[in-house]
């Protein structure tokens, strides 16, 4: 290893990125878009879910009834529907996730202290969803049946309403959010996505860079050279890996300013434990870009191999703990799933080196054996 | 007329041709089709399975036990009871367990007198879905055993029951009664992979030709800027319909056992339109840039938002408004409404006309201007 041609072909591959106005801009631009695009967007929050309503009784309970869906933050009342045909085709044309029918003589029923039978429709096409605005719907109906208790007893068995209201509930949850007061999903979010972004841009920059050289031939310069197989790697990413370095601070900026996400850890170890996470993701560009000749199979290939990870095996979107054995087995062979947890633990629980440890040394393994991969893999004589 | 379909058929064939060469490709084509999805469909869930909890009960009462015996699989998993609340809130720091519930001392006898007494529940939500749906679960726990107490208390049986004001809803899930993920996650990747592919690939070719120099062969020949384009287009959209084909025959159906309501032939017509569509988009990028690198930023730029904002992966009615409204130019916004409107819903062309219309009018919209903006090169 020559430190001078280290330096030289990094010299090269930064001057090469300077002069790409564009491919410059948005190396550094498209990690701080994304991360406020998704942001403010990326949210697993279940509120504002459109529902209408056929009132068969036009009651004034009814109305109260309804007005306990629509007063809420998570229903947002659309409109009010002629018969259950109507619902069904609003239901299809996914107008609306929830739709309720109440029936003739709901008034009448409960002030003659009957029961009544209220329907409710759920659209299940999405299956988080479907089970959250279940938990919604009981929580509200057993708030009404509730209160409907209290005046019940109140009127049949002569206690104060205070009594009753002790009588009818007489045990009560409560319930305290740890880490994540609000049960905003923007803390995990902002925080999460800095494992997605840290994990798509780094390789995709590697990646091109190296097989734009093989794509244009330019790489022909570089076999005939006295340049080494390492320097040259080594040369070539360095420029690239330092870019997502600076990302870094920009992506934790976005996440604790704009979105105002609580860091309860030690700076100087996360940004260490990034760094490690960053080299690890740039690796898995490195052996992309040794595999494939044409930069557009690189791409593709980079968007296999780094978004459903990502996505879906982090644990950023899917719980992992829920998964199925095998599934949960797969997670924790990605990079995202150990980088997670370094970033929740760090963000919100304030977590450092002697819970994390484990999963940076994870990664700093992960690395060594993407870089040695990419090193073995590479040829300076190839057979094609 | 016939020459003009001539010169596009000769073109389509062309680039069907140079897509079979590149074996590679082909692979990971193939691979986005089937063990892509499967991978995406199988084994994940967002449901709460046994949320790991460390139950503390102060009381030790027959009352405690019973309650604490609720809170059971599959959904809850009471890994550890304690006696004392020493130790209990350290597990939940240390990310062992998920949530604590906390019974307060006399709580029987609280109970007994009719007291309204009060559990304590701390849940660990750095993860937001299994904090909603875990503490949610919890809450109708505790609900119902506060009233079977309640009624057991002031001694109303089931009988007296039915003389008493009371609304039961009646719920009933559709389309996907079993809440299956399987179903959801299969769907939302085909279409997550469709969305990738056809804004990819004919940029990608579009933009190949220039930065090789063939674009000038095919400038000096008698084709039209629009006979060069839309022949790319044919070509990978006929790729992704096939890739379609073998992912809804081979995977979705037999594996997933997904029941598909609606009709085939148009949900691949609305497939067909939608990847045109996108890769008119595609075409606005490559004619934006000069070089792939400069190419597959400007995709992920505009690729990442739309797959993640348009309701594929998350509910999208909580997002901030101002974001919620500039979906409605996402073109796979239109394509999810159309997509599992057809597959699961059985919705027909009466109910998703205006749907199709807007994605075909989005469609051409883009189009349009790629085929413009691509034309303007060559002066």
């Amino acid at each position: 290893m020559n430190r001078a041609r280290i330096l030289a072909v990094a010299g090269k591959e930064w001057r090469e990125i300077l002069r790409d106005r564009l491919f410059f801009t948005m190396a550094f631009g498209v990690p701080l878009l994304i991360m406020l695009v998704l942001g403010y967007g990326l949210s697993l929050d279940v509120e504002n879910i459109p529902f209408a309503v056929v009132d068969h009784d036009r009651s004034e309970l009814s109305r109260d009834y309804i007005h306990r869906f629509s007063d809420s933050r998570y229903f947002h009342l659309l409109g009010y529907a002629e018969n259950e045909g109507g619902l069904s085709r609003l239901l299809a044309a996914s107008r609306i996730r929830l739709a309720l029918v109440i029936p003739d003589r709901f008034q009448e029923r409960l002030l003659a202290d009957r029961p009544v039978e209220v329907q409710a429709l759920v659209d299940g096409m999405f299956p988080y969803r479907a089970q959250t605005l279940k938990g919604y719907l009981d929580a509200i109906g057993a708030e009404w049946n509730r209160e409907l208790l209290v005046a019940f007893l109140g009127r049949t068995r002569g206690v104060t309403p205070e009594r009753a209201a002790e009588l009818a509930a007489p045990v009560r949850l409560q319930t305290r959010y740890l880490f994540n007061q609000a049960l905003k999903s923007d803390w995990s979010m902002a925080s999460g996505l800095m494992m997605l972004v840290l994990m798509v841009s780094p390789p995709f920059l590697t990646a091109l860079g190296v097989v734009r050289e093989k794509e244009s031939g330019s790489i022909y310069n570089i076999y005939a050279s006295t340049v080494s197989r390492g320097e040259f790697i080594l040369g070539k990413l360095i420029p690239y890996v330092g870019v997502s370095c600076f990302n870094i601070l920009v992506l934790w900026w976005i996440a604790t300013a704009v979105f105002h996400a609580p860091f309860k850890g030690d700076p100087f170890f996360y940004y260490l434990a990034s760094v490690v996470y960053v080299i690890c993701t740039a690796g898995i560009g490195l052996l992309v870009s040794i595999l494939v000749r044409t930069q557009v199979a690189a791409v593709l290939l980079t968007m296999v191999i780094t978004f459903i990870p990502a996505m879906l095996y982090s644990g950023l979107l899917v719980p992992v703990e829920s998964m199925s054995a095998e599934a949960r087995f797969q997670a924790r062979l990605f990079p995202p799933y150990w980088y997670l947890q370094i970033a929740w633990g760090a963000f919100l629980k304030g977590l450092g080196w002697r819970s994390l440890w484990l999963p940076v040394a994870l990664l700093a393994g992960y690395a060594a054996l993407l870089w040695t991969l990419g090193l073995a893999l590479f040829h300076k004589r190839p057979t094609r | 007329m016939r020459d003009w379909l001539r010169r596009l058929r000769v073109m389509t064939t062309k680039e069907l041709l140079q897509l079979s060469r590149d074996p590679v490709l082909l692979i990971i084509l193939a691979w986005f089709f089937t063990a892509d999805i499967y991978i995406a469909g199988s084994g994940i869930s967002m449901e709460v399975k046994r949320a790991s909890m460390t139950v503390v009960d102060l009381d030790q009462s027959e009352a405690s036990r019973e309650l604490i015996s609720r809170f059971r699989a599959p959904r809850f998993q009471v890994k550890e009871l304690l006696f004392a609340e020493k130790e209990a809130a350290a597990r939940l720091d240390r990310g062992e367990r998920m949530l604590l519930l906390e019974i307060p001392p006399h709580f029987e006898r609280d109970l007994e007198a009719g007291r309204s007494t009060e559990v304590q529940l701390q849940a660990d939500t750095t993860h937001t879905v299994l904090g909603i749906l875990a503490t949610g679960y919890a809450a109708r726990i505790v609900g119902g055993y506060a009233t079977d107490r309640a009624l057991e208390k002031l001694g109303i049986d089931d009988l007296q029951l039915a003389a008493m004001p009371r609304v039961e809803a009646r719920r009933r899930v559709w389309y996907n009664p079993n809440q299956k993920d399987p179903w959801f996650m299969s769907i939302s990747e085909l279409m997550t992979v469709i969305t990738m592919l056809s804004f990819m690939l004919p940029a990608a070719a579009a933009v190949r030709e220039k930065e090789r120099g063939t674009i000038e062969q095919l400038a000096v020949s008698p084709l039209s800027p629009f006979q060069i384009l839309f022949p790319k287009v044919i070509a990978m959209t006929l790729a992704i319909l096939a890739g379609t084909a073998v992912a809804l025959f081979g995977i979705l159906l037999p594996v997933f056992e997904i029941p598909v309501k609606g009709s085939l032939p148009l949900f691949f017509s609305v497939t067909a339109l939608y990847a045109l569509a996108v890769s008119g988009l595609g075409l606005v990028i490559a004619t934006l840039s000069r070089n792939l690198g400069q190419v597959s930023m400007l995709v992920i730029v505009v690729l990442m938002p739309m797959l993640l904002l348009s309701g594929a992966w998350t509910p999208p009615e909580a997002m901030p408004w101002l974001l919620r409204e500039l979906m409605v130019i996402s073109p796979l916004y239109w394509f999810i409404e159309l997509g599992y409107g057809i597959l699961l819903k059985g919705a027909g062309v009466a109910l998703l006309w205006k749907k199709a219309a807007a994605l075909g009018l989005l469609g051409a919209g883009l189009f349009g201007l790629g085929a413009k903006l691509f034309r303007r090169q060559f002066r």
